[in-house]
This record gives C-alpha cells, sequence and structure tokens, in this order.
C-alpha cells in the first residue's frame, strides 16, 4: 500500500467529563481536525484497561488515544493518576514488543480546551501517517472494509 | 561444581533439621527429589529425615506455601527460599495471598553458577542462612535483545509465539498469578479456540498483568513446552518499573502495588 493512500484508523477513548466535552467544545467552535479518528467515550480515563487498548490494536486499531482530566480535575479525584501510570507502562511493553510507542497516546485535554484537542488529534493522526498502518496481521488485509469507515 | 551443590545440600539439611527442632513448626517445604529424579515440593515434618533435597532442579516451592496456608491459615511453616521466591513472597503478601507472620523463612543463596545461568541480578534473599551470595549476574539474553531494532523485535515475538500451544502452563505455574478469573480465559479479550492464540494480544496482556508482580523467577519459561523465552519480555518490564515509577518488585512489604494505587510521583514520561 502506498504511503500516501493510507488513511489511519485511530481509536480515542475519551473521558466523559474532560476530552469527550472537549471534543464537543472543538465541534462547536468549528474546528477542523481528522475524521481518522473514532471517539469512544468512557466514564473515565481510568476505565480504559491495557487490555482495553491491546484489543482495539489487535482488530486493527493503527494508533490509540487516551484522553482524559488534567490532573486535578478527574470527576472520580484520582482515576487520572492511575491512567497516568498504566498508559506509559504499556507503552513500555509496546516497545519491548515491537510497536512503536508513538502509537500509543495520553493526553489530557479540559472541557475548555476544543483547540487544543484539534491539534493533539491533527498531531497524532499526522505521526501515525509517518509511521504507516500497524501489521500486525500480514496475512490480513489492511485496508479497512467498506463498512468500517466512518458514518 | 557438584561437590559445591552437595555441600550446600548438605548444609541446607542441617539447617532445616534444626530449624524443625527449635521452632514450632508443622513441617518445612523443600523441593525434594522423587524416584525419577524430579524435583516437587515436599513438606518435611518434625522427626522426618531429611534426605533427598534437590536443588537443582530447583521446584519453586510457593505455589505449595500458598495452598498449604489457605488449607491451614493457623499453621506455622518453614520454607526454603532463594531470592526470587523471597521477593515473590513480599508480592503475594502486600495482595493478601500468604501471611508472612505465619512462615519461616530459610534463606538459600544461588551459586555463582546458577546466577549467571538466570541472569540474575538478585542472586540471593534478604536474609542468608545458607550458601554465599554470589554477585548479581548480567543478563545477557536481554542485552542481546535490546539491541534488535523495532521491526525485529516484533518478528522475534512472533516466531516465538507462533509455537505456543496455549496449554497456560506459564500461568498456571506462576505463584503471582492467583487470580480466581483469568483474562486470558475471558472471550472478550482474547479470541477463544484459536492455535496459537491471538497474536500478540494473549502474551501481551499476560505481561501486562503481571507489572509489579513478576520477580522474575524464571519459572514460565522453565515450565512452557514450547521454550518461548518469557523472561525477557517480563525482565525488561520490570526493569521499566523500576526506572519509570521507582517500583522495585519484592523490596518491601510496605510499598503498595504500583500501578493499583493513586499515588503518582510526576516521574513518568509521556
Amino acid at each position: 500500500m502506498a504511503t500516501d493512500s493510507f488513511e489511519p484508523r485511530i481509536v480515542g477513548f475519551l473521558c466523559n467529563w474532560c476530552s469527550y466535552a472537549g471534543a464537543d467544545n472543538a465541534g462547536l467552535g468549528r474546528l477542523k481536525y481528522p475524521e481518522n479518528i473514532r471517539i469512544v467515550r468512557v466514564r473515565c480515563s481510568g476505565r480504559v484497561a491495557p487490555d482495553l487498548v491491546l484489543r482495539t490494536f489487535q482488530e486493527g486499531a493503527d494508533g490509540v488515544m487516551v484522553l482524559g482530566c488534567h490532573f486535578g480535575d478527574c470527576h472520580y479525584t484520582s482515576g487520572n493518576y492511575r491512567t497516568a501510570k498504566r498508559i506509559p507502562m504499556l507503552r513500555k511493553l509496546l516497545e519491548i514488543f515491537g510497536i512503536e510507542p508513538e502509537r500509543l497516546r495520553l493526553e489530557w485535554v479540559s472541557a475548555s480546551e476544543g483547540q487544543r484537542f484539534a491539534e493533539v488529534v491533527t498531531e497524532f493522526t499526522e505521526t501515525i501517517r509517518r509511521l504507516g498502518p500497524l501489521d500486525l496481521h500480514p496475512k490480513r488485509s489492511t485496508t479497512p472494509a467498506s463498512g468500517a469507515t466512518n458514518e | 561444581m557438584s561437590e559445591n551443590i552437595q555441600a550446600l545440600t548438605d548444609e541446607l539439611a542441617r539447617v532445616i533439621a534444626e530449624k524443625l527442632t527449635q521452632e514450632d513448626l508443622v513441617g518445612v517445604v523443600v523441593p525434594r527429589r522423587n524416584g525419577s529424579g524430579a524435583a516437587a515440593p515436599h513438606l518435611f515434618a518434625p522427626g522426618e529425615e531429611v534426605t533427598d533435597l534437590s536443588l537443582s532442579p530447583w521446584y519453586h516451592p510457593l505455589n505449595a506455601v500458598v495452598r498449604l496456608q489457605k488449607a491451614y491459615p493457623e499453621a506455622r511453616l518453614g520454607v526454603v527460599v532463594r531470592g526470587c521466591d523471597q521477593r515473590g513472597l513480599v508480592e503475594l503478601a502486600k495482595r493478601q495471598q500468604v501471611n508472612l507472620e505465619r512462615l519461616v523463612l530459610i534463606g538459600l543463596a544461588c551459586t555463582g553458577e546458577e546466577a549467571q545461568e538466570c541472569g540474575c541480578d538478585k542472586p540471593a534473599p534478604a536474609q542468608v542462612d545458607v550458601g554465599v551470595a554470589p554477585p548479581p549476574a548480567r543478563n545477557f539474553i536481554v542485552e542481546e535483545f535490546l539491541k534488535k531494532p523495532l521491526a525485529e523485535r516484533r518478528e522475534f515475538w512472533r516466531q516465538q509465539f507462533a509455537r505456543c500451544i496455549k496449554c497456560y502452563g506459564c500461568r498456571d505455574i506462576c505463584p503471582q498469578c492467583f487470580c480466581e478469573v483469568c483474562a486470558l480465559g475471558e472471550s472478550y479479550w482474547v479470541e477463544t479456540g484459536e492455535l496459537p492464540p491471538p497474536f500478540p494480544i494473549f502474551h501481551l496482556i499476560r505481561a501486562m498483568h503481571t507489572v509489579g508482580k513478576c520477580v522474575g523467577c524464571g519459572a514460565c519459561e522453565k515450565a512452557c513446552p514450547a521454550g518461548i523465552p518469557l523472561t525477557i519480555l517480563y525482565d525488561l518490564m520490570r526493569a521499566e518499573l523500576q526506572a519509570e515509577l521507582g517500583y522495585e518488585v519484592g523490596r518491601s512489604v510496605d510499598e503498595p502495588p504500583p500501578l493499583g494505587t493513586e499515588e503518582y510521583q510526576g516521574k513518568m514520561s509521556y
């Protein structure tokens, strides 16, 4: 597959209280960001178990973003502190295993940071575009099925 | 070499017999050689002749100790521990799997050769009763692995994991794998009915779940019928955990499990 025709499949786990509202804010502000990201709303970034991220890669994501509240802003007081330890450890595991750790990104985006959300997603999409498809299953086709595009 | 092991075995037998008479113990758990030359944990009761100890091959006694304690919570048990076993007990204790107050540890230092065989950087328990603590050994297999670029690493693991027959031996032998419901058996994490198991999620989930618990005893690798070098994965994760969060596995019962708590020192890079 030529790199310029490659459209990264990105899954974003956004916390309900800050980052999802931040994405909403980006929409309200008519800010443009790549449509490659598929957003999954979760109650808290602390809910994003490493298993969930691994399964997302397993199912064919080229990149995964975990977005949560800034420190001190967690709706559940401490969920993001746990995320801040788990996701970096998972990045280390990916690196040891041989997946570029840049494919997993943890960022803090508050409800008012629509601009920041758009920037982070744009920048991440460009990173994944540069890295190319994550070819975990070479025997399987890496082109997304027609039904798998964004609705 | 064998003389060395023989001398250690004799000394260990003497120390066990001593502990059995001095302390009020139900027995001492230690690997014993059976008729076919294989090792299995054995509970030496007071008055029993301490013979046929098996230092090599070693059988990690933690699973036996945990089961004995669960069945007989009041029993005072002795157990012969190497460095890895002792650190494993610390991790099990802080997760309420063993009661250290009812255990009497007999610390056995590994020989220098054993340490080199394992590439072990902490080849002795905190308290050594038998043997002399050797210097830490370098792990050449891990050092060699780290030289590989990312693409080569993934190809390496692809070839290794392709041999997996999904016997769950690595999980079942692991003293730290005590969950009653295991994610590796849950179809929403790992698709069932596939052989080899789904690459790479099966092994990566296990690697992630043992972070902060794995002491690197290597029981999983020895149990693996396919000879997958699992300790490379777990050793490196342990090193990363120490580098990033300053958590040294098995150091102290008072340190809470690293990933399950809210303490955050702000050292992590993401």
